[in-house]
C-alpha cells in the first residue's frame, strides 16, 4: 500500500461550543476515490472543509503528502494542491463560463492554463458551446460541470468533491460517475461527500462512515457489494 | 439655460459619482456600508490642502500623494478595525465606521477649528463660451478627471485578470477562496481603493469650494443618493446614479426652488425606494420562504 497521499488524525472541530467532529482519523492514498457517508450532521462536510481551510480544527492533524495543513487559510491549502467542489458551488455568476474556469488556474502560468483549458472543453464539450455564457443563464448540471473543470484548472493533488450529485438529474448523477472514472484513471485522488449511495458505490473504492464525527465504519465498496442495507443501517439506527 | 444647468450637475454629479463608487467599491467586496465615508471624503480634501497651501505641493502631485495617504489607511482601517469585528453583528461594522468618521472630523476640528478653509483655484484657464454656456476651467478638470478614472477603473474591471478577480470576490467570496484567492488581501485592497477614490472627490471639490470639517456629511448623503438611484451594488450604476442626481439638484434648484439644491437627494432616496427599491441597475431582491 503506498503511502497515503492525505493522512487525517484525531480531528476536532466545532462551530461554537458545538463539536461537530470528535477525533475522525482516515487516509486518503493516491489515485483512489474515498467516500464519506453519514447521516445529517455527522461532520461529512465539515471534514472537507477542515481539509481546505474554511474550518479550523480546535486540535488535531490534517497531513497533505506529509505537510501538515490544519489551521492554514483555504488560499495556502489551495496553493498545496487542494481544490474542492462545493455542494453550493459558488460559481461567479456574472462571469462567463469561460472566465469561472480560467479564474480556477489563476495561479498557474499562462500556457499551463491554456492547455488545461483545452483539456476541460474536451473533457466537457457542452461547456465550449457555452463558454461565452454567463454562468447564472447554465442548467444546474452544467454549473456542475463549470464547478468540476474550475476545481480541476488547478490541477489539484486532491480533489474534493462535496455532494457532487446534489439536485441533479439521474442521468447527470451516472454522467458524474462517469466523471470520477476517468479522473481516477488519470491519477488524480478524490475525496467525496455523497448521500447519493448508488452514485458514491459505483464511483468510490473506499467508503468510510461517520457518526456523530467519528469513524464507525469502512472499508472496500467492492467487499459490500450487494450489501448496501448494513451500510445505511450503520449510517443512520 | 438648460445646457449650463447640465454642464454644472455633470461637473457635480462627477463628485457624487465618483463617491458613490467608492462607497460601492468597499459595500461589494465586505458588504459593510462605511458611514465615515463622508469624513474620508473630507480627509482626502484637507490632505491636498495641507500638501498644496502650507508644504508647497503642485496640485497634481500632492493629488496623488493624498490618494496614496488615504488608500494605506483605508487598509489600515480595514485590517485593524473592520476585519477583528467582520463575524459580529453588522451593526457594529456600521458603528465602527460612524466612529472612525468622528475620529477623522474631530482631528480636522482640533487642527483647524470650525473655521472655512479657501483652497486656490487649481485649473485657472479662462473660460471657454460655446454660444451661451460657458465651461470653466474646473468643470473641464473635474469632468475630464474623472472621465479617465473611471476608463481605466471599469477598463481595468472588465479585461484585466486582476479584474477578474476582484469581480469573482464580490460575486462569491466563498468561491474566490475556493481558487485560492486570499481574500482577506482583496477587501485590504478594496477598503484602500474606495479611501482613495472617495479622497479623489473631496481633493476635486476643494478647488470649487470651502472647505471645513463637517464637509463630509453632504456628500455622504449624496454618495448614498446616488448609490440608492443606481441600485445598491451597481458601480455602473453608483457613477449614473452620481451624474443623475448632480443634474436633477441644477435642474430643481433652478427650475423650482433654490431650496431644492440641499434636499434632492433625500427626495431621491425616498422617491426611489418607494418605487423601485432595486434602483436602475440593482437586482429584485428575492426572498424564498
Amino acid at each position: 500500500m503506498p503511502e497515503p497521499l492525505l493522512k487525517i488524525r484525531d480531528l476536532h472541530v466545532g462551530y461554537g461550543k458545538k463539536p461537530i467532529l470528535r477525533g475522525a482519523s482516515y487516509d486518503v492514498h493516491p489515485g483512489e476515490c474515498l467516500t464519506l457517508l453519514g447521516a445529517n450532521g455527522s461532520g461529512k462536510s465539515t471534514s472537507l472543509n477542515a481539509v481546505c481551510g474554511f474550518v479550523t480544527p480546535t486540535s488535531g492533524s490534517v497531513m497533505l503528502d506529509g505537510i501538515e495543513t490544519a489551521g492554514l487559510p483555504p488560499h495556502k491549502i489551495f496553493a498545496h494542491g487542494i481544490a474542492q467542489v462545493s455542494q453550493a458551488r459558488d460559481l461567479f455568476p456574472d462571469l462567463s463560463v469561460e472566465d469561472n474556469l480560467r479564474l480556477g488556474a489563476m495561479r498557474r502560468g499562462g500556457k499551463q492554463q491554456a492547455q488545461t483549458l483545452s483539456d476541460i472543453y474536451e473533457r466537457f464539450p457542452r461547456l465550449k458551446e457555452r463558454r461565452r455564457q454567463a454562468t447564472r443563464t447554465l442548467s444546474g448540471g452544467e454549473q456542475q460541470m463549470v464547478a468540476i473543470g474550475r476545481a480541476l484548472m488547478s490541477r489539484p493533488r486532491l480533489l474534493l468533491l462535496d455532494e457532487p450529485s446534489g439536485g441533479l438529474s439521474p442521468q447527470f448523477c451516472e454522467e458524474i460517475a462517469q466523471i470520477i472514472d476517468r479522473l481516477k484513471s488519470e491519477g488524480v485522488t478524490l475525496l467525496m461527500v455523497e448521500q447519493n449511495l448508488n452514485l458514491a458505490f459505483r464511483a468510490a473504492d473506499r467508503f468510510i462512515v461517520l457518526r456523530d464525527g467519528q469513524v464507525v465504519d469502512g472499508g472496500d465498496v467492492r467487499a459490500m457489494a450487494g450489501d448496501h442495507d448494513a451500510i445505511v443501517r450503520n449510517i443512520y439506527l | 439655460m438648460l445646457m449650463q444647468l447640465t454642464l454644472g450637475g455633470l461637473s457635480q454629479g462627477m463628485i457624487y459619482a465618483l463617491i458613490a463608487l467608492s462607497l460601492t467599491v468597499v459595500y461589494r467586496s465586505t458588504t459593510v456600508v462605511n458611514f465615515g465615508h463622508g469624513d474620508f471624503v473630507m480627509a482626502g480634501a484637507f490632505l491636498s490642502y495641507v500638501l498644496v497651501v502650507l508644504l508647497g505641493v503642485a496640485f497634481v502631485p500632492a493629488a496623488v500623494l493624498a490618494m496614496a495617504a488615504m488608500f494605506v489607511l483605508g487598509v489600515m482601517f480595514n485590517r485593524g478595525l473592520i476585519r477583528p469585528i467582520r463575524g459580529g453583528p453588522h451593526i457594529g461594522l456600521a458603528l465602527m465606521c460612524i466612529a472612525a468618521g468622528y475620529l477623522l472630523r474631530g482631528i480636522a476640528r482640533m487642527v483647524w477649528g470650525r473655521e472655512v478653509l479657501p483652497m486656490p483655484p487649481v485649473f485657472d484657464m479662462a473660460p471657454i463660451f460655446v454660444g451661451d454656456l460657458v465651461i470653466t476651467g474646473d468643470a473641464v478638470f473635474i469632468i475630464g478627471t474623472v472621465l479617465v478614472l473611471l476608463l481605466i477603473f471599469f477598463g481595468l474591471l472588465a479585461m484585466t485578470d486582476l479584474g477578474k478577480m476582484v469581480q469573482a470576490v464580490y460575486q462569491s467570496p466563498r468561491g474566490a477562496r475556493l481558487i485560492g484567492l486570499n481574500v482577506d488581501r482583496f477587501n485590504d485592497f478594496s477598503w484602500g481603493i474606495g479611501a482613495a477614490l472617495g479622497a479623489l472627490g473631496g481633493i476635486l471639490v476643494a478647488p470649487v469650494s470651502l472647505l471645513h470639517p463637517d464637509l463630509g456629511a453632504s456628500f455622504l448623503i449624496k454618495g448614498f443618493a446616488a448609490m440608492t438611484l443606481g441600485g445598491f451594488g451597481s458601480l455602473g450604476g453608483a457613477v449614473l446614479g452620481g451624474v443623475l442626481l448632480g443634474v436633477a439638484e441644477q435642474y430643481a434648484g433652478a427650475y423650482i426652488d433654490s431650496a431644492l439644491i440641499e434636499i434632492t437627494a433625500y427626495v431621491v432616496i425616498v422617491a426611489v425606494l418607494f418605487i423601485r427599491p432595486q434602483g436602475l441597475f440593482g437586482r429584485k431582491a428575492v426572498v424564498k420562504v
